[in-house]
């Protein structure tokens, strides 16, 4: 309850968060093209009580899915009810990708007089199909005179509605817990719509089986003198044992705000009131329902049918089969559809000795229910029976029995006989066992005979190898993605160390250009062509000492030996060779004339002083 | 236009032929069995003679080599002369040669279920994993860490498109280590977890590995049990969680040795 209570609080400060808009435009487009997207129609009338007091209403839900009606039924007048009409709505759903979509009429139904009302079966086209709905019913009662001592004073109170005090074992019956909230309450609001969201099951209660717990839409009601905001949980129950059951309600702890009288005092600085936070009275109540006690009644112990197994409620049975032409062995689907009013979930099909000459498998159910309480519905089971010999002529009548409160008697559904042909033979044996093994995700077939019979050839004769996973040469294959792979993390990571490294980069594009330089220096010599040989190593030298004294090429002359190279450190022969082969160059410039051995026999020297270069560390 | 004559154009086809028989009978050796004696043993079960047709085709098989149908015809024999456990044991030899047969699967499961518990029944994860071979998970899971790795090789040729490819090596990464772990717990099941079959008709397993120990209970012909623990002639079995002892060595196969 404390739970419930802190609820409260936190849901009154989320409520603004939670009116903002939801894309009303994308939801009108989606409405336009409910008829074309929507499924199978179905049309469907709910009430969200069945039980109201006198001058209290009940809201009559009429749903139509899976197209538009071509016109919209409305309950005839019945004497003593007031109907009108509360307007029409689009519902639209995508869930999971499921787009479902569905039209309501709301019809407000008042009673005038206490009584049980029938509203007659409705009739509407749907999607080119003419539907037709159970009919319903709504019990008045007299208004309870003082249903809550000093009910018309109180700010808040819970009541209980039990409509009936007589119930049998097994049936269901519907309690409703009405939250009585009196207007102008400040946090009133917030308290009604906490209640909406309420999840949990509202009543205390014992020797009972607690089905669903469902909201009746919120009203406004007069008792005794004070206008209420009422909010209804509606929760079904199933008595399982006979005798008196007391039901009590939750009790909740809230605090009611009561806006203090003097809230008209005018702010000189808000005269309009803007700024005004209204001034309230906080008052902590426990709000509980006075118990109510409801007598369960035993099932009669006369007349119980001999295939009753418990259901109690208000049945109807559809039964189908097929497929009718069959050979013996082969599965028929039989389907069984009780649609009506009472505990679906615990509704059980009984068991049919009529069929002992089929072999029967356990039946699938599904269940789907109509109304929030998920008392109404149909309940579809499918069971498949195997004939077992070629004289069967049709599928035995199938008898269904409950208990119907209504009527206070067991009654009795029975199916006719449905024919069948069924052939004699079937496959055969070893083809069976065969077939189970190709289709395994097939519904299990009765079991194989015997087994499939021997090969008629040898085949090849072969030595059973090791997996894959033990053989060298498999293993060895898998290695080779994994040196793919570091073979181009290498690579990468030697270009990115080369483009973050300039004197790197540069010292490489250097070792080319001498080794291309030397090439050349080669033919010219070969070639006796004097001035290139002289340019081409003039070029050489100031590459590598540029390159080795991070200067630019172009800026390097004779004059670095003195000025970068021997406060280096570089050993004297070093600088005597290069100096000599700057010297050379020059003196080449002004007499170019040489041999092609002389330039030849030069070649061993520049490689030598090029290597020295190279080999410094500067 | 010069046209090609038909006689070469035949040529092509026939010479693959030729290479393939001269490859099939390059692959056929000495001691394996003729045609003929696995006629005879075929004509054996086809007369009735079960445990005769079982010993027939046992002598056909030369050392290391055996062939599917040989062994799927054996564990008929031997099931048809109410050899429940060699006829398993048969099946699960002929089950490596071909674990893709159809007639051998429907006649592995249909011998299973006439085997008499306690035997071992694989749980549903096991009963998964059998979907494949353990040959067939190893190619998958190898497959997919091949296009994993070659694609993290082509990411570091064209680093331009991680963030595009971002997605596909995580997927390609997860489906890899799922196929790895399939493929782990599959060779787990095959080659790690041993299980022995019992080939008697009934055999008492013993609390300890001794003669005299007190009888643990009793396995049937055909039952599969999980080889725990091997002492001198007798291995410790298990046939469930409180189903624990030890047989001696003659009263079960170890199928796949």
């Amino acid at each position: 309850m404390r739970r419930l209570s802190s609820w409260i609080k936190s849901n009154s400060r989320r409520r603004s968060r939670q009116e903002l808009g939801r894309g009303v435009a994308l939801l009108a487009g989606l409405a336009w093209l409910a008829p074309l997207l929507a499924g199978a129609a179905s049309f469907t009338a709910t009430l969200d009580r069945e039980n109201v007091t006198v001058g209290e209403s009940a809201t009559l839900t009429l749903r139509f899915e899976g197209g538009n009606p071509k016109s919209i039924p409305f309950p005839s007048d019945i004497p003593h009810l007031q109907i009108s009409d509360a307007g029409t709505s689009r519902n639209i759903s995508i869930v999971n990708g499921q787009y479902s979509a569905s039209f309501l009429k709301n019809i407000i139904l008042t009673p005038t007089q206490p009584g049980e009302f029938v509203i007659p079966a409705l009739t509407a086209e749907v999607g080119g199909q003419v539907l037709t709905t159970p009919p319903l019913k709504l019990t008045a009662v007299k208004a309870p005179t003082s249903a809550v001592d000093g009910a018309g004073e109180q700010l808040a109170f819970f009541r209980l509605f039990v409509p009936r005090k007589e119930v049998y074992v097994g049936e269901i019956l519907a309690i409703e817990l009405q939250v009585c909230i009196r207007e102008g309450l400040a946090n009133g609001e917030d308290i009604l719509q906490s209640f909406d969201q309420f999840n949990g099951c509202p009543l205390k209660v014992e020797g009972v089986s607690l089905i669903k717990t469902a909201h009746a839409q919120r009203r406004r009601g007069q008792i005794g003198n004070a206008g209420y905001g009422i909010a209804t949980l509606v929760t079904s129950l199933s008595p399982l044992r006979s005798g008196p059951i007391s039901i009590s309600s939750m009790e909740v702890p809230l605090t009611l705000q009561i806006p203090l009288p003097n809230q008209r005092r005018r702010d000189p600085f808000d005269p309009f009131g803007m700024f005004q936070r209204l001034q309230v009275e906080e008052r902590r109540v426990t709000l509980s329902a006075e118990p109510e006690t409801l007598e369960a009644l035993p099932l009669p112990a006369e007349g119980v049918p001999a295939g009753f197994n418990g259901a109690v409620g208000s049945f109807a049975m559809t039964v189908t089969a097929g497929p009718t032409n069959v050979a013996v062995g082969d599965p028929v689907t039989v389907k069984i559809q009780l649609a009506g009013r009472g505990a679906f979930d615990a509704l059980a099909l009984p068991e049919q000795t009529a069929w002992q000459d089929f072999k029967t498998y356990p039946p699938t159910a599904k269940v789907e229910t109509t109304d929030p309480l998920g008392l109404q519905g149909v309940k579809t089971f499918e069971q498949v029976v195997v004939p077992q010999n070629p004289e069967l002529k049709a599928l035995p009548a199938l008898a269904f029995s409950f208990f119907d409160p209504e009527q206070k008697r067991y009654r009795t559904l029975t199916q006719p006989p449905i024919p069948l042909i069924v052939r004699p033979g079937g496959p055969a044996p070893v083809a069976v066992a065969a077939a189970s093994a190709r289709n395994p995700a097939a519904e299990a077939p009765p079991p194989a005979p015997d087994i499939v019979h021997i090969k008629p050839r040898l085949g090849a004769m072969a030595q059973v190898a090791a997996p894959l996973v033990f053989q060298p040469r498999f293993l060895a294959w898998q290695a080779l993605p994994l040196l793919a792979w570091l073979s181009a993390l290498l690579w990468r990571r030697r270009a990115e160390a080369l483009a973050a490294n300039p004197r790197l980069r540069r010292r490489r594009r250097v070792a080319q250009v001498v080794r291309q330089g030397l090439a050349e220096l080669r033919r010219h010599a070969a070639g006796n062509r004097s001035d290139d040989f002289f340019a081409t190593l003039a070029r050489l030298l100031q590459e590598q000492l540029g390159e080795r004294l991070d200067l630019p090429a172009s800026a390097i002359t004779e004059a670095v030996i003195d000025e970068h190279l021997r406060p280096r450190g570089v050993p004297e022969a070093v600088l005597g060779s290069l100096r000599e082969l700057f010297q050379t160059c020059n003196f080449a410039r002004y007499a170019p004339i040489k041999s092609s051995q002389e330039l030849t026999a030069m070649i061993p020297k520049i490689e030598a002083a090029l290597r020295d270069l190279q080999e410094l560390e500067l | 236009m010069n046209r090609i004559p038909r006689r070469n154009c035949l040529g092509a086809p026939a010479g693959l032929a030729m290479l393939l028989l001269a490859l099939f009978a390059a692959g056929a050796r000495a001691d394996d069995p003729p045609a003929a004696a696995f006629e005879a043993a075929n004509k054996l079960y086809e007369e009735g003679r079960f445990a005769e047709a079982a010993a027939a085709y046992q002598k056909l098989a030369p050392p290391g080599r055996t062939s599917a149908a040989l062994c799927f015809n054996l564990g008929n024999a031997c099931f048809k002369a109410g050899q429940l456990g060699r006829a398993l044991a048969a099946y699960r030899q002929a089950e490596l040669l071909t674990p893709r047969d159809p007639d051998l699967r429907a006649n592995l499961q249909f011998a299973r279920s006439q085997v008499h518990p306690p035997t071992l029944t694989p749980g549903r994860l096991q009963r998964w994993l059998g979907r494949l071979t353990l040959n067939e998970w190893t190619l998958l899971a190898a497959g997919a860490v091949w296009l994993w790795l070659l694609l993290l090789a082509f990411l570091q040729w064209r680093p331009a498109l991680r963030p595009a490819l971002r997605h596909y090596v995580r997927a390609l990464a997860l489906l890899a280590a799922l196929l790895c772990a399939g493929a782990a717990f599959a060779l787990r099941a095959a080659r790690f977890t041993p299980t022995a079959i019992v080939i008697e008709p009934e055999a008492v397993v013993h609390y300890g590995p001794l003669a005299e120990s007190p009888a643990a209970f009793s396995v049937h012909d055909g039952a599969e049990l999980r080889v725990l623990d091997q002492k001198d002639d007798w291995l410790q079995v298990s046939a469930g969680p409180r189903r624990t002892g030890w047989l001696r060595r003659g009263q079960i196969l170890l199928p796949g040795r």
